[in-house]
């Protein structure tokens, strides 16, 4: 078995790659290079629990794809994100914060 | 909307499967591929780049996997497997599954037919608006019981209260339509806010109007859909035609639609009610006193206005009307009757009796099954254990024998429709006596969908204890040869329990028959009063101007009776205003000289015949004391009648009642003689005790009655004078309907056939549930003496006696017995009270009954044990000993 991103609070694959493809569209192996990049390797994602995520947020239309070429002028399928997802990335990390901030809270108190 | 968009994404992959496995293909290759390129330029071989990546992100096949197996289409996709699965298993053993599928079938065809009866004559809509804001309105009678109204009581009602809408009044009548052959229709008098009361609107042309509803306006009627069709061939211009009835011009006012079938008339013997005019109450006429309950009121509720709101104004309106007319009213208040319970109440216990002995059944089959399944486990162990080995999980598992019994369920059920779809045929032929609606029980969505449901729950529930057992079972014991897991005592214990359940359910059923059958039994020996062999009736009324003389009524009838008796074959004839059993209702209060209440509407009433000389002989009624009425009995002689058996003794006990007088009707009628005494008859049933009962000579009633039953004894069968019977009616005047041509033993038959139905459906669930019970108990000794045939052998080679050897296996089998008649006995005692208003002359705990029944169970499972326990012991040691 490939080594599952239980390391990841749970849910919070869906808020990264909806982060990561704010900026602009990008394909599946783009979405885990950046991820691992900016976690500074601290993610690293198997393709199942990835494309997963993919099937999923597609299905809840906060992202949409589209078969297009690669720098290296190779196929791949291109997710960006919809209006809704980006309305969706907005709340989700607003409600991120608020939460953390309030763990940090109980975290310093004790 | 992404509710929307995940249905329509996962239909994509259900059925463009290539296509979008293709594209998840080319995706995942791609994400592998440049995961190896990244792998390349750091210097790593194309080969161990790849393998790295494999090893870092998962292969390409797993995660194809994961990602197909995260949508919900693949859930229906494995559902799709298991459901082939469980045909390939199921095909295996036809066996089993033939023996599945007829259990099955037994208990949900039974449960379809007995749900599409319930459901089509109670459960379906009535036709009226808001059905359930009709009311029946009676006046309370002395003895607390409902009594109709007269037309003054009505009036009064309706112009005092405040809680209904409408009240509207309605009363039988049975006019003869001269339309081709003269026929007797079934029909009500109605006042002109019937309809609106009921919410019904004609189909084409108008209701009744307010104006037409007083005596002597035009005469107009309402033609049901049906007999629109069958009489005037569904003419489009009906309205506004003139239509001959009892020698009187009606006009047409319109058609009531198709779906409005009339449901006040229940009396299977009248036929359907299919005409309708209006009342036209003439309030000068005699009958239109406060006494004269004639009448049957129905009233529709205002919105918001509760039942016992209503009922307390209309008491405070009939006291107050009590009050101001003191001589007319024994009533002390008003009863309300939802429509739905006057027109389905008397049909509704019956019917739940028998689905929940139907269910009955169901449980039984349900048991067998569950014990099927259960020995067929034991043969599947490895096989669930191979699969658990392989990496299935525990709901995976269990999901594909549910998967199993479901299919076996539906295939029981498409076998158990079979039956249902002729419930309607059978019905018919078999008889349900006076359940109304009965053409409406059909093969409908509901019906289709109560069987499949059922099937379906029949299944899983017979499914579960075998499929919890599987899985509890130790995988590696059974993985090795030769162990025999489900020889453990859980296991037998269930099965035990089911054959005890299925016993203790088979006798509950059994005794409800034979509580049945005994009532039947003891209700065909009791005698009618008279003899209904070989006398055929016929009723037929005389209208038109010709008959306005009294005198001519009376001439008629005498003629009528005199040319039916020289009829070859005919012994001897009759007519009689009402006959015995033949549902007719024709009271009449009377006053004894000497023993009248102070206020006359507590005297008492008595069933009045109004017969010409004869009758008693042709009934075969016997004549106690005193003289038969005579031919000399005419208009102008003495007023005399006869009085029944227990009228003398309630009236006059102690005394001689030979010259006593009597007044019918008011008290300001002239005095009749009593002349003679004559034997009691049932009139309203076999099961009710006779009541009082007057036999009044036809030439001496003042309004001598229009209809008339001859009676008429042949000398061989009643079919054989039918014809040439009618012939001599028709000969004085052709123009008069007959109808209910009918031997008189019919009308016994009917009399009885709710009963005979009844017994007829639950003795066959009885047999059903007794032959899967011995069925079950066959199967549970049968296995365990093919568990034990070593045992067996090794004691037969240690010298054990057979007799012994017998008694050993017998025992087991016959303590499941006993438990299961014991449980039986205990639920039919708490069961059978609510038989008790089916029975007749039998106890709901019937002693000889209940030994009946048990001894005739303890017997058939005596056999069902002791046919494989035989085998057993032809075992041969040696073949015992090598066994396995």
């Amino acid at each position: 078995m490939a080594e599952k991103p239980s390391d990841l609070v749970q849910g919070t694959l869906d808020m990264l790659i909806l982060k990561t493809l704010a900026l602009e569209p990008m394909h599946g192996y783009g979405i885990a290079v950046r991820l691992e990049q900016m976690s500074d390797g601290v993610f690293r994602l198997n393709a199942g629990s990835l494309f997963v995520a993919f099937q999923r947020l597609q299905r809840t239309g906060l992202i949409k794809s589209e078969w297009k070429a690669t720098e290296n002028s190779r196929r791949a399928k291109y997710y960006a994100l919809t209006e809704q997802g980006r309305k969706r990335l907005n709340s989700e990390t607003r409600e991120w914060g608020r939460q953390v901030a309030a763990i940090a809270r109980i975290l310093e108190a004790s | 909307m992404s509710f929307l968009r995940s249905i329509a994404s996962g239909l994509r992959s259900l059925f463009r499967k290539k296509q979008v496995d293709s594209d998840l293909d080319e995706e995942l290759n791609g994400f592998l591929e440049m995961a190896a390129e990244e792998k390349m330029k750091q210097g790593m071989g194309r080969k161990h780049a790849l393998r790295a990546v494999r090893l870092e992100r998962g292969s390409l096949e797993v995660t194809k996997e994961e990602v197909r197996s995260a949508g919900w289409e693949s859930f229906v996709e494995t559902c799709w497997q298991d459901l082939r699965f469980a045909v390939r298993m199921l095909l295996k053993s036809p066996g089993f599954t033939a023996v599945a599928v007829l259990t099955l079938a037994l208990g949900i065809g039974a449960n379809t037919a007995i749900f599409s009866l319930v459901n089509g004559v109670l459960l379906r809509p009535l036709p009226y608006r808001n059905p359930n804001r009709l009311m029946m309105v009676w006046e309370k009678s002395r003895d607390g019981s409902p009594e109709n109204v007269g037309y003054a009581t009505y009036l009064d009602w309706k112009s005092q209260n405040k809680s209904f809408e409408e009240i509207a009044i309605y009363s039988s009548w049975q006019p003869a339509l001269q339309v081709g052959e003269p026929e007797q229709l079934s029909g009500l008098r109605v006042t002109s806010n019937y309809f609106r009361t009921l919410g019904i609107h004609p189909e084409i042309g108008r209701d009744f109007l307010p104006e037409e509803d007083v005596p002597n306006a035009n005469k107009v009627v309402m033609l049901s859909h049906s007999l629109w069709q069958r009489k005037f061939n569904s003419d489009p211009n009906i309205v506004g035609k003139p239509i001959n009835m009892n020698a009187t011009q009606y006009i047409v006012a319109g058609v009531l639609p198709a779906r409005y079938q009339s449901l006040m008339n229940q009396d299977p013997r009248g036929g359907a009610v299919e005409i309708w005019r209006v009342l036209g109450y003439d309030v000068s006429q005699p009958w239109a006193c406060r006494t004269c309950h004639h009448l049957v009121a129905i009233g529709r509720l205002r919105d918001g206005v509760a039942i016992t709101q209503a009922n307390a104004e209309m008491d405070t309106i009939a006291a107050a009307l009590s009050k101001a007319y003191p001589k007319e009213y024994d009533d002390i208040g008003v009863i309300l009757t939802p429509i739905r319970e006057q027109l389905l109440g008397p049909a509704s216990t019956p019917l739940y009796i028998l689905l929940g002995a139907v269910s009955f059944v169901l449980l039984v089959a349900c048991a067998n099954l569950a014990n099927l399944l259960l020995s067929r486990a034991t043969h599947r162990e490895r096989e669930v254990a191979v699969r658990t080995a392989l990496g299935a999980t525990r709901g995976r598992i269990i999901r594909q024998l549910l998967a199993e019994n479901c299919f076996l369920g539906l295939l029981g059920a498409a076998a158990g429709l079979i039956p249902a779809y002729w419930t309607p045929k059978v019905l018919a032929s078999v008889g349900a006596g006076d359940l109304p609606r009965l053409d409406q029980v059909q093969l409908d969505w509901q019906v289709l969908l109560f069987t499949v449901g059922v099937a379906l729950l029949t299944g899983i529930a017979a499914g579960l204890a075998p499929a919890y057992r599987l899985l509890k079972n130790n995988m590696h014991d059974s993985l090795k040869e030769g162990m025999r897991g489900s020889g453990s005592v859980a296991s037998r214990r269930l099965r035990g329990l089911l054959i005890v359940s299925e016993v203790a359910l088979s006798l509950t059923l059994l005794i409800g028959a034979g509580l049945l059958l005994r009532s039947l039994s003891r209700l065909l020996v009791v005698s009618p009063g008279f003899d209904p062999s070989n006398v055929l009736s016929m009723q037929t009324s005389v209208l038109g101007q010709r008959f306005n003389d009294n005198a001519i009524v009376r001439q008629y009838f005498a003629d009528a009776v005199e040319r039916l008796r020289a009829l070859p074959g005919v012994q001897s004839a009759a007519a009689a205003s009402q006959i015995p059993l033949a549902g007719n209702m024709d009271r009449y209060g009377f006053h004894v000289e000497g023993k009248m209440h102070a206020n006359p509407e507590e005297d008492p009433s008595a069933q009045r015949y109004c017969i010409t000389p004869g009758f008693l002989e042709t009934m075969r009624i016997p004549l106690l004391r005193g003289r038969d009425i005579s031919l000399a009995d005419r208009a102008t002689a003495p007023q005399v009648l006869l009085v029944s058996e227990t009228t003398a003794r309630r009236m006059w006990p102690g005394e001689d009642p030979i010259g006593k007088r009597v007044k019918l009707g008011g008290v300001d009628q002239p005095w009749w003689t009593v002349v003679g005494i004559t034997g009691d008859v049932h009139h309203v049933g076999l099961d009710a005790d006779p009541d009082m009962q007057m036999y009044i000579p036809h030439q001496q009633w003042p309004f001598p009655d229009g209809l008339m039953v001859f009676v008429i004894r042949a000398a061989s069968t009643p079919a054989a004078i039918s014809s040439a019977a009618q012939q001599a009616i028709h000969s004085i005047d052709a123009t008069q309907p007959i109808s209910r041509i009918m031997p008189l033993e019919s009308y016994v038959g009917l009399s009885v056939q709710g009963r005979k139905f009844a017994l007829i459906l639950i003795g066959a669930f009885a047999a059903i549930a007794l032959t899967l019970s011995v069925v079950g108990i066959y199967g549970v000794t049968a296995y365990s003496v093919a568990q034990r045939t070593r045992e067996i052998g090794i004691r037969i080679a240690l010298g054990a006696q057979r007799g012994e050897l017998l008694g050993l296996l017998l025992r087991q089998g016959m303590l499941l017995v006993v438990c299961g008649v014991i449980a039986g006995v205990i639920s039919s005692v708490a069961l059978t009270r609510f038989l008790a208003t089916m029975l007749f002359d039998v106890q709901p705990t019937d002693r000889l009954t209940f030994a009946g029944v048990v001894l005739l169970l303890v017997a058939v499972s005596a056999v069902a044990c002791f046919l494989p326990a035989r085998r057993a012991m032809r075992v041969d040691p040696i073949i015992a000993l090598r066994y396995e």
